[in-house]
């Protein structure tokens, strides 16, 4: 490992994550299989939690927050999983999909905050999260011990600045970080302190020695590329999601893209309108169970883009108002989520196979799937 | 000027057209018309008084300069804080002119937890490089150094404080080109919104044909986020290190002795975006109670300083802790984004507003 920082008394305080008692116990205390997906959300009575869905959009559990959740890591194998605070907050919430046991809260430790990603070793073992070196700035990956009741054991460079998504690739050796290029710290809230001298990238980092086997950073008209999301296709070839930072009177580029460990960084070609047509904005990303489909969710525009990987040609772009949590169902079909409680079934051709609604529910940025 | 007068009829025909039938109760302003409001009565009103509060600046740097004396120093201090509280009125209009290069940040750079400003400035300083005052030089440095904050900076150094001194010198040419560029951003803003063809026209002819604003709700939509972008500024940024003792941020404008009326300036100007939109007017009669509680929060956060003290215009005769302030800013942007929008049959996405 890297380094390690680690505070007990963060450990065990400096969280502002609580795990409601009351409301947890009898709405957790249902053992069931038929979970499908997992998703942060605000819930009716403008509470934050997470919620466990059913295939048909039902809520099966609860689990409040106190503050806004933002992605989830499961470890499919154990049912295990992880919600991490939207950025910057500094707690994750970890329970396990079929027991009743109570949810456990942790923290980055001292100087640090969550991004709101992260991804489980492939044994199970270790979880790794994107997080923030508040005093410099720069991007860490934590490593921490699940089975010692996630005890941080360490830190990775993500080689950049303002990590967002981390992922532990399908050679269970590499993550890919989309580091955004912008410098944020909790005292300042979700400003970005440097867009005139941000510099985005996509890293390659060994998951255990923490080196760097590659870098592909954002220049020249793309410096203001913020890398947020990423995901891999069946090839191995990793797909990334941005957001642009730039002037209004500028067009953006596209702002889905791809690149791999030793292939050049591209652009998708220009569909027609191209990336101004997403506005400027992508803030999920997922790939479909056969690997061949990447979709991108564009939240500001309402719309779901699909790309096939074999031509890298855009194959379908939905309408969804508000759509952002994107999951794999089926072979090749997607779930999409949004922000007023619609979840859909289409195909990467864009054809909505049914919709559910649920009354009064945000469902928060990103949706996985459980199995 | 014409621009803005003829904006101005724009928005007054439209109110006089909702007004006819005075009897009926009165119908919800539609979004083509909170558009046209916000940009007539709010916008361009606000825009154009940065642009105005700006322009003495250059003279006044340049009075102190050469001649350092108290009346001079009192006249840029005066200048220095109209130009602050201009600001506080635009600081959320965070799209458009204000976006484009990185103008906001240039303009006011502030939050700056890192202290970009005062290191960026250090180096500037110690490099003595005379070309800065060249025209268009100050735009090519980092944006912390371009506008108020680094100004301040240099007006309130006691070590070497500006004047005609030999000392202050290269500080007096720096802090010169600094309000040339001011005046330069705050123009070309001003220009952009109000100028044929610019953002003031984009937004008000939306269509399929325009890059940015398909429908007039989606312009509508634009001013919405602007007013929920300042109620989370304002909660987060001003209020918030009041209320939690880890957040270490200096607020703004605090050299000038500025940070209370930034934060009055704020709050004043949210209220009255709010009013210009007008979203109450979609409330059914069963969501009325929602007045009501807009009304005692705009009154306890007009009541207070945004420090824990209370406000000399306050309407409250007790002073409302930073906690309450903060729990009210939130809540009305909560309010906002998530009833009265809805209401008002304009979708203010969850996901959209994040940025994630």
């Amino acid at each position: 490992m890297s380094s390690m920082v680690i505070d007990r008394r963060s450990m065990l305080l400096g969280t502002l994550a609580f795990v409601g008692g009351a409301g947890f116990g009898p709405r957790f205390a249902v053992a069931d299989d038929s979970v499908a997906y997992v998703t942060a959300a605000r819930l009716a009575d403008g509470s934050f939690g997470i919620l466990l869905l059913s295939g048909e959009g039902a809520i099966l559990r609860e689990v409040p927050l106190s503050a806004r959740g933002h992605d989830i890591a499961i470890h499919q194998p154990s049912g295990r999983v992880v919600v991490f605070a939207r950025r910057p907050g500094a707690f994750a919430v970890s329970f396990e999909l079929d027991k009743k046991t109570v949810p456990h809260v942790f923290t980055p430790g001292e100087g640090r905050h969550y991004f709101g990603h992260g991804s489980f070793s492939v044994d199970g073992r270790l979880l790794y999260a994107s997080e923030n070196d508040i005093a410099t700035g720069m991007g860490v990956i934590g490593v921490y011990d699940v089975a010692r009741s996630f005890k941080k054991i360490g830190e990775h460079s993500t080689f950049g600045m303002g990590p967002h998504e981390i992922m532990l690739l399908a050679d269970g050796k590499t993550i890919a970080a989309g580091n955004g290029g912008l410098d944020t710290t909790p005292d300042a809230g979700r400003e970005n302190l440097n867009v005139d001298s941000m510099q985005p990238s996509l890293t390659f980092v060994d998951a255990e020695s923490g080196k760097l086997l590659a870098k592909h950073e954002m220049t020249g008209d793309l410096k203001s590329l913020s890398l947020r999301h990423v995901t891999q296709d069946a090839k191995g070839v990793v797909w990334f999601g941005g957001q642009w930072e730039g002037s209004p009177s500028q067009t953006p580029p596209q702002i889905v893209g791809s690149a791999g460990l030793d292939r050049p960084l591209r652009l998708l070609e220009p569909q027609g309108k191209g990336g101004d047509d997403l506005k400027g904005y992508i803030g999920a990303m997922a790939v479909s169970n056969d690997g061949r489909f990447i979709a991108a969710s564009a939240p500001k525009a309402g719309h779901v883009l699909y790309v096939d990987t074999e031509t890298a040609t855009v194959v379908g772009r939905s309408n969804l108002k508000d759509v952002c949590g994107l999951a794999p169902e089926g072979q090749r079909d997607f779930a999409a989520s949004s922000g007023f409680g619609v979840i859909r079934y289409e195909t990467a051709q864009a054809r909505t196979l049914s919709e559910h609604a649920l009354q009064d529910i945000a469902f928060d940025n990103h949706l996985r799937r459980v199995g | 000027m014409v621009r803005r007068v003829m904006l101005l009829g724009f928005a007054a025909f439209a109110f006089a057209a909702q007004a006819v039938g005075a009897d009926l109760p009165p119908a919800p302003i539609s979004h083509a018309a909170m558009v046209q409001a916000a940009i007539a009565q709010y916008i361009v009103p606000h825009i154009d008084a940065l642009k105005a509060a700006a322009k003495p600046l250059p003279g006044a740097v340049a009075n102190v300069c050469k001649s350092g004396s108290a009346e001079a120093e009192k006249a840029l201090e005066d200048h220095f804080a109209k130009v602050v509280i201009a600001y506080a009125g635009v600081d959320f209009l965070r799209f458009g002119p204000m976006l484009e290069n990185g103008r906001r940040e240039q303009i006011s750079f502030w939050p700056d937890p890192r202290g970009f400003v005062a290191r960026q400035l250090r180096l500037l300083l110690l490099s003595k490089d005379e070309a800065i005052a060249q025209p268009g030089a100050m735009a090519k440095q980092s944006a912390a150094i371009q506008g108020l904050p680094a100004l301040e900076a240099l007006m309130h150094d006691k070590d070497v404080p500006l004047g005609p001194a030999d000392a202050a010198h290269y500080r007096c040419v720096v802090a010169e080109a600094i309000a040339v560029n001011i005046v330069r951003l705050t123009s070309e803003v001003a220009n952009e919104w109000e100028k044929p063809d610019g953002w003031a026209d984009k937004m008000l002819h939306p269509g399929p044909d325009n890059d940015t604003y398909k429908s007039e709700s989606e312009a509508a939509v634009e001013v919405v986020k602007a007013l929920i972008v300042g109620l989370s500024l304002t909660g987060d940024l001003q209020v918030k290190p009041h209320v939690d003792p880890k957040i270490r941020l200096t607020p703004p404008y605090e050299k000038s002795g500025l940070q209370q009326a930034f934060y009055e300036e704020s709050i004043t100007s949210l209220h009255q975006l709010y009013e210009t939109l007008q979203l109450e007017s979609w409330l059914p009669p069963d969501r009325f109670w929602m007045k009501d509680w807009v009304s005692g929060t705009w009154r306890t956060l007009e009541s207070s300083d945004g420090a824990g003290g209370r406000s000399p215009h306050a309407k409250r005769e007790d002073a409302p802790t930073p906690r309450e302030v903060f729990d009210r800013a939130n809540g009305l942007r909560n309010m906002v984004a998530n009833r009265l929008s809805v209401s008002a049959k304009l979708t203010v996405g969850f996901n959209e507003l994040d940025g994630d």
